[in-house]
């Protein structure tokens, strides 16, 4: 019976270009039901998840920054290790570097000092020349 | 996931503040340490601590018991080599420009030439001073927690030798 059917179907004339007419139209009802499809299934998680990657490559870029200042700026560089494991000879040292500022901050002040001393001395002398010139 | 990342961006962020709190001294000045012909001295803030308790230093006409506690670092170079001189001198002229310091003070005195500049910050102060001599530069730079009215208080009580 089927056999039989399907013999008939086969001797039915089939219109022209109906074949590529329909190819067409499956294509295009496949193309529209993939872009309704691809917003609605993962879009939400795919958002979150690539925000996410890119919240991680930074924080992970920072971590590194964080720990090439910390080696680069502190206890590798020779620069910043103490030179004196003694307390005692770096407390003569602190010393001798203080006692230096002291003195020449002091031979400073003296000079301004005498300088004041001076330019009194010259407005006294001026002063009493200008009340016996009145 | 959000736990991990926000813990990896405070960790992050205590390296790279603690990093910069560690320098606590001249940081272009850290390069002359492995100079040719140049004597670096660094004396941290711990040692100073631990030298105050120790043997308290005593400097005349400075009073050690204020000034001691506000220093967190003390850089001493020096060097009798004329190009490392000339090095040393124009490294202290580009720290000043660059950061910003005052002169406090010149002294020429026997042939010897004294600057010392003061550099005044929200978290760091700084002193230099630059020393020349005929053959000999010296550069000690002092940093901590101090102002102008700090260091005028310095040179405030009257000298021993007086």
């Amino acid at each position: 019976m089927d056999e039989l059917n399907i013999k008939e179907l086969e001797n039915i004339p089939i219109p022209e270009g109906l074949e590529e007419r329909l190819s067409a139209k499956i294509d295009e009802w496949d193309a529209t039901s993939r872009t309704i499809a691809i917003p609605n299934t993962p879009h939400r998680g795919g958002a979150g998840r690539g925000s996410w990657r890119a919240l991680a490559l930074a924080a992970s870029f920072i971590l590194v920054c964080g720990i090439g200042l910390y080696f680069a700026l502190s206890p590798s560089n020779k620069g910043t290790i103490d030179t004196y494991d003694d307390p005692e000879i770096a407390c003569m040292e602190a010393q001798k570097a203080l006692q230096l500022l002291a003195t020449n901050l002091n031979k400073g002040m003296a000079q301004y000092e005498a300088v004041n001393v001076k330019g009194r001395q010259a407005e006294e002398i001026l002063n009493k020349q200008l009340t016996k010139l009145k | 996931m959000r736990k991990i990342i926000s813990r990896i961006l405070t960790l992050a962020l205590i390296m790279t503040l603690t990093s910069f709190a560690a320098n606590a001294q001249v940081k272009s000045l850290e390069k002359y340490a492995d100079m040719k012909n140049v004597t670096y001295v660094y004396i941290s803030k711990a040692m100073i601590g631990m030298a105050q308790k120790m043997s308290a230093p005593s400097v005349p006409g400075m009073e050690m018991k204020k000034v001691m506690p506000k220093l967190t670092g003390i850089q001493i170079i020096s060097s009798d080599n004329k190009s490392a001189n000339a090095k040393l001198k124009a490294e202290v002229a580009d720290i000043i420009k660059k950061e910003k310091y005052e002169v406090l003070m010149q002294v020429d005195d026997d042939g010897e030439k004294v600057r010392i500049y003061l550099h005044e910050g929200k978290t760091q102060s700084a002193i230099i001073m630059l020393t020349e001599a005929e053959k000999e530069v010296t550069i000690i730079a002092f940093t901590g927690k101090f102002s102008l009215d700090d260091v005028k208080g310095m040179i405030d009580v009257p000298s021993d030798d007086d």
